[in-house]
């Protein structure tokens, strides 16, 4: 299925003016009518974000003018007073460390279960992926009361290897979905190549499987890592100091400390925080896309 | 091929202990959580008596209603845009991945993140949509009324949303074969008639996945609940999942907030049976 491809099948407009029901004009004009529409939307969707910017980049209080844009230009003043408050680093330090410590674990341990899922034969194995996979559908909220009594009297509350743990966990069934398939397209002779030179199953795994599996690995980590990156309660709840707080957290703080016309230097915070994610969606679009309907719908 | 008999179970017990650690074991906790309730910092067995202080409080059942009206408003409107979009970009359309990567840019967007905007927008006095929209509905703030801080939550929501269950429907959509919905225009159908004979009865799986799919998320809306809106003004936007968040979280009542935790997650688990089963009937025509 190539639903994220550009090339989406062409179903040429030609056959719609000549279907019933169609008057010509009608059928020529429809293309055009449906890139309107779709281009409004496109700026309706945008609308929030573009807004949310134009007023980061303005002095702080302007917004008590309503005028949208400054008439003296661009102010980035809010961003370089964000980049160099040290609590604001350090909440985005925190975000970075738990994103990527949970990605990594979610990848590593879905690659080695996913393998056994896609090619070995074991007893139990229709059971445990059935069980796995049913904990995809049961989202982490209802978990989150337990985890912070358990966490509190483990000791390990407020953090990383907690959030690390967390984190690497909730993407592990989807993980294991994505590579289970991704594993299923190699060619079983490439195993069978190298078990004759004579290389335990171990060594193939590491040294043949994975690296042809590159790009799945490299799509697992990177949904891991914007899903982890964006998370907001999981951290609101298992986080407390300031000085171990994602950026989420500290971005949920600021909005409610909020005091007097700060609007701009909050609106600065929003856009930075928003950019991780933005950035790896739009590069890596077409393994977002197509892994995310495999992890929802290929039963 | 060589293989030893513990070998597979090497490679899935990470998975398999790490899930348990943090999904399983914690739902099982909240049961016991549930029986118990919270005296100074103690733990004491009460049985089912935090479900029964639940069922006869109209706090919960004013959160109830909420997250009722909430989900029904917020899976219908989805469906309906992303039905919609799904049936345009089926049919192939130029510049088609450059509009899908930006209706699916509010999906890439943390809750929070989110939220700030829309309080923004929203803000009063200043927010522009609160300037435009406030005088249609008789001068209030909408963030400040019960109906207009719904209103905001939905439009968040259903705007971080819909790209994704277009998605869905799209994956649904394609499974389709050109050749069937031709036939049909060939025999003399209708592009109405194809519709509902050809696509529909095909995509009506996939439409019954999208709409649990939808109503999980609609009933664990929490996170934008509270960011936008933190239950306010009063009462009026505290959805069960926000309810059971501050009982637990911020009033400490650990059994009470974990009573609240198994309810949501039984209604949860019955939605994750029904998502399966949508999923098996699903038909394939390739």
């Amino acid at each position: 299925m190539d639903i994220a491809s550009n090339k989406i099948p062409e179903t040429p407009s030609k056959t719609a003016a000549k279907e019933p029901g169609n008057n010509f004009a009608w059928g020529k004009l429809e293309p055009y009518i449906v890139h309107v529409l779709l281009i409004l939307l496109c700026l309706a969707v945008l609308f929030p974000i573009v807004y949310t910017l134009l007023a980061s980049l303005r002095p702080q209080g302007f917004g008590l003018s309503r005028e949208l844009i400054s008439g003296d230009g661009f102010y980035f003043g809010h961003y370089e007073r964000l980049l160099s408050t040290p609590r604001f680093l350090r909440n985005i330090f925190n975000s970075a460390v738990n994103s990527l410590g949970g990605a990594v674990v979610t990848t590593s341990i879905a690659a080695a279960a996913g393998y056994a899922f896609a090619r070995l034969r074991f007893r139990g194995r229709g059971v445990i992926l059935t069980f796995i996979l049913g904990m995809m559908l049961l989202p982490g909220l209802t978990n989150l009361i337990p985890l912070f009594k358990l966490a509190s009297d483990l000791g390990i509350l407020d953090t990383y290897l907690i959030m690390i743990l967390v984190y690497g966990a909730y993407g592990i069934p989807f993980g294991i979905w994505i590579m289970k398939g991704f594993y299923e397209t190699i060619p079983r002779e490439m195993e069978e190549a190298a078990a004759v030179d004579g290389a335990t199953p171990i060594q193939t795994l590491l040294y043949v499987i994975v690296p042809i599996s590159l790009p799945g690995l490299v799509s697992v980590f990177m949904i891991n890592f914007v899903y982890n990156w964006n998370d907001f309660l999981t951290a609101l709840i298992l986080l407390s100091s300031t000085s171990m707080k994602t950026a989420t957290v500290g971005l949920f703080d600021f909005q409610n400390q909020l005091t007097g016309n700060n609007n701009e230097l909050l609106n600065a915070a929003a856009i930075l925080i928003m950019i991780p994610g933005i950035i790896i969606f739009l590069f890596a679009r077409k393994a977002f896309l197509q892994g995310m309907v495999e992890g929802a719908v290929k039963g | 091929m060589r293989q030893g008999k513990i070998y597979p179970y090497l490679l899935i017990a990470p998975a398999l202990l790490l899930i348990t650690a943090v999904t399983l074991y914690p739902t099982l906790f909240s049961v016991y959580l549930s029986l118990n309730r919270s005296r100074r910092g103690q733990l004491e067995f009460v049985g089912l008596r935090n479900f029964e202080i639940i069922f006869n409080s109209s706090d919960f059942w004013q959160s109830f209603r909420l997250t009722a009206v909430y989900g029904i408003i917020f899976v219908g409107l989805v469906m309906i845009f992303a039905f919609l979009l799904a049936l345009i970009f089926s049919r192939g359309l130029r510049f088609g991945g450059l509009y899908m990567s930006i209706i699916f840019i509010p999906w890439m967007l943390s809750e929070i993140v989110s939220s700030v905007m829309f309080r923004w927008m929203f803000l009063p006095e200043i927010g522009i949509l609160q300037r435009m929209l406030g005088p249609v509905f008789g001068d209030i703030i909408l963030l400040g009324n019960s109906s207009g801080a719904m209103g905001i939550v939905l439009s968040a929501t259903i705007w971080r949303s819909v790209a994704f269950a277009m998605l869905l429907l799209l994956a649904g959509l394609q499974t389709i074969p050109g050749e069937l919905t031709e036939a049909a225009s060939i025999d003399g159908a209708t592009r109405w008639q194809a519709f509902w004979k050809v696509t529909w009865p095909i995509v009506l799986p996939t439409t019954q996945v999208t709409i649990v799919f939808l109503t999980i998320q609609a009933i664990n809306s929490a996170g934008m609940f509270l960011s936008i809106t933190n239950g306010g003004p009063g009462r009026a936007t505290e959805v069960l999942s926000l309810y059971m968040y501050r009982e637990a979280i911020v009033f400490f009542n650990f059994g009470y907030g974990a009573a609240l935790a198994v309810i949501l997650f039984l209604v949860n688990a019955v939605l994750a049976v029904l998502y399966i089963r949508s999923l098996r009937s699903q038909v394939s025509y390739i």
